[in-house]
């Protein structure tokens, strides 16, 4: 406004400015009387703060938003209430203390009220109770090899002043007249004489309160509590991962034992298997007249065979839709098979053929678990081996581990004794029958990747032994 | 329930021109068919085959009601060609066969365009309980032509040297699931004394070993 009126000045605009005021004028005349009509306000109550009162009333005169109350209480700066008794006067009193020996004399500051009364720490003076022996004890009962009697004295004398703390009492310890005295000997030694105190001194029939107090054990303890102390940086992530590793360890065990487990159903279900192919056919055909679609496989004799779509379906179907297969890590495994005995992968699709073919791939795929099997039980051959040899070094193993080499070994026969030497040289096999085995590359597809699976399997164990070692 | 099964022939043959024709970069004629195995007429129970080609083709949807199943033209790409069979039976689905096409191949008359490339297959249809309106036109049929009816392949022959391969495939691998079974059965006799040697050994030791 003021730049308006700067402007204003400038172009001498001066009418507009008489209107400007007149109208000022007017508006202020307004307002005064529309003022004096409502006076009725609602006075801002005592210390409520003004921006406070300012959300709840306006000018406007519209009805605060909330219901009025009485807001007297509550808004002022409330003073601390403190109790309305009288004032207790206090007063400089000299006191001793009981527990003190020599009787000083102290002053505080203390209320009239408690005048006289005792000083009330003094009850905090309280003293261990340490048996004392007499001569005739000591030589009886007490008496010990390696402590004389003079350092037995020390001893609890010490005892007395510093109420059985014993590492007070190790630091206090007379170095130059006896031999030095750590606080387990010194425990032991205490613990020692009470207890045959106790027992010497019980009366007859009632049974002594021994304290059991294994020096050994303690001495033991604080050790390795120090050697805990003092690992460094390095000892402890060393340890953390040696743990993880465990973990890992242990886990990738339990899996291997599920899966032998899994395949040993496997070979049961193997051999049952290939007596239960010639009724199969008929249990097939009385399946019929099912008109809901029935992803059957074969009878669950074969837990984890590949099921083939057996559509049962009312309806038309192309013979060659049904005896193809989803794609699986198997499916590889069977066109490397297939390749190796030069079938095709979709046959001509005749029933005869494709009832035989589907038979020939659930074969397969039952080598396949089985070459896993075997896998898994070489390892844990190997790794059972490593620890036989760890707790009896030098020992042979007791049993035989290479297995009669048959002519065309398979990938993963486990008859070399250098573990970590390429394990796909089939060894010298004049025979000409390549086995069939062979072309399942069971880990992987490179030759490679046996050796490096057997290798971190040996690495595993050896980290196994490393935790052993370390506890 | 019944089973009615009809065997069928699909593919497709392609002849090379001998050069690239100038106008459209097209190399070779080919046609793609469905043809019964046996002699007889598809036409009794199949209301229409649909060929679906490339888009770049005008109207790439080929509808044939009658025999011969085929689609004739040129080009000189291979695609995928879905071939759609519907059946006069409402009730019955249509069945989709997917079909490569193949012009090329290495051998040298073919790419010279002397001698035709065949690239078809065997498949077989199978109807599980049909109605009787389909039984009935699914079993009366009649021969289509007259004279010798073969195929470019010989299927027989394929047929049986394939299942004659699928038996003794399956004899050998048979064998070797014996042989790996009795190796288990071996190993894992093996790894129990082995075990069994460890926790004996385990015992007269004790484990924690101060360092």
């Amino acid at each position: 406004m003021a730049a308006g009126a700067d402007v204003r000045d400038i172009l001498e605009l001066e009418g507009q400015e008489q209107q400007f005021i007149t109208k000022d004028a007017l508006m202020n005349d307004k307002k005064k009387k529309s003022t004096r009509k409502s006076d009725v306000s609602f006075k801002r109550p005592e210390g409520m703060h003004r921006e406070l009162w300012g959300l709840l009333w306006t000018d406007n005169k519209d009805a605060p938003p909330i219901i009025p109350t009485d807001t007297n209480q509550g808004y002022k700066q409330m003073k601390a209430k403190i109790g309305s008794s009288k004032v207790r006067p206090w007063k400089w009193m000299p006191f001793t203390n009981p527990a003190r020996k020599d009787g000083a004399i102290f002053h505080h500051w203390r209320k009239v009220a408690d005048e006289g009364k005792d000083y009330p720490f003094a009850r905090f003076n309280k003293a261990v109770d340490v048996p004392t022996y007499s001569d005739l004890e000591y030589q009886q009962h007490l008496h010990d090899d390696h402590w004389t009697r003079q350092e037995t004295d020390h001893m609890f004398d010490l005892c007395k002043r510093f109420d059985l703390r014993f590492t007070i009492m190790h630091d206090r310890w007379d170095r130059e007249k006896y031999s030095l005295r750590s606080v387990e000997d010194l425990k032991e030694r205490y613990y020692n004489i009470c207890n045959i105190l106790t027992k010497v001194r019980a009366p007859q029939g009632t049974e002594p309160k021994i304290r059991g107090f294994d020096a050994e054990h303690e001495r033991k303890r604080k050790l390795q509590l120090t050697k805990l102390f003092d690992r460094t940086p390095e000892q402890v992530e060393e340890e953390e991962h040696l743990i993880a590793e465990l973990k890992k360890i242990e886990l990738r065990k339990k899996e291997r034992e599920k899966k032998t487990q899994d395949l040993q159903k496997l070979i049961t279900a193997a051999d049952s298997n290939i007596d239960k192919r010639g009724d199969k056919k008929q249990t097939k055909k009385k399946v019929h007249t099912q008109h809901q679609k029935v992803n059957q496989g074969i009878p669950a004799s074969e837990p984890s065979g590949i099921k083939f779509a057996d559509f049962k379906t009312a309806g038309v179907s192309l013979r060659n839709e049904i005896t193809c297969i989803c794609w699986t890590k198997k499916l590889k495994a069977i066109e490397q098979v297939l390749e190796e005995l030069g079938i095709e992968f979709n046959p001509i699709p005749t029933e005869d053929t494709v009832t035989h073919f589907n038979e020939l791939r659930q074969d397969i795929v039952l080598l396949y678990e089985l070459k896993i099997a075997l896998a898994t039980c070489d390892y844990e051959l190997e790794s059972l081996r490593h620890r036989f040899e760890t707790l009896a070094p030098g020992k042979a193993p007791p049993i035989e581990l290479t297995p009669k080499q048959e002519p065309g070994t398979s990938l993963l026969s486990a008859g070399s004794d250098s573990v970590l030497s390429t394990p796909n040289l089939t060894p010298d096999s004049p025979s000409k029958q390549k086995k069939l085995s062979e072309a399942i590359d069971v880990l992987g597809a490179s030759p490679g990747t046996p050796n490096r699976k057997r290798k971190a399997a040996i690495e595993q164990s050896n980290i196994l032994k490393k935790i052993k070692q370390k506890v | 329930g019944t089973t009615i099964v009809k065997p069928f022939i699909y593919g497709n043959i392609s002849r090379y021109f001998g050069k690239k024709r100038e106008e459209d970069g097209h190399t070779h004629q080919w046609t793609v068919y469905v043809k019964p195995y046996k002699n007889e007429d598809l036409s009794s129970y199949v209301k229409k085959i649909n060929f679906k080609l490339h888009e770049s083709y005008p109207n790439p949807n080929r509808v044939l009601m009658k025999p011969p199943y085929e689609v004739t033209e040129t080009g000189w790409g291979e695609f995928e060609v879905v071939i759609k069979i519907y059946f006069h039976d409402p009730a019955e689905r249509p069945v989709t066969v997917y079909h490569l096409l193949k012009l090329f191949q290495s051998e040298t008359d073919i790419m010279l365009g002397k001698k035709s490339l065949v690239a078809e297959f065997y498949d077989e249809m199978i109807f599980q309980d049909p109605t009787p309106m389909m039984h009935q036109l699914l079993t009366t049929t009649r021969a289509v032509s007259i004279g010798t009816y073969k195929h470019e392949t010989d299927f027989e022959d394929k047929k049986v040297k394939t299942l004659g391969k699928i038996v003794s495939a399956k004899s050998k691998i048979r064998y070797e699931i014996q042989e790996l079974n009795d190796r288990l059965k071996k190993k894992k006799e093996s790894i129990q004394t082995l075990k069994e040697q460890i926790e004996k050994l385990d015992d007269t030791d004790g484990l924690i070993e101060d360092t």
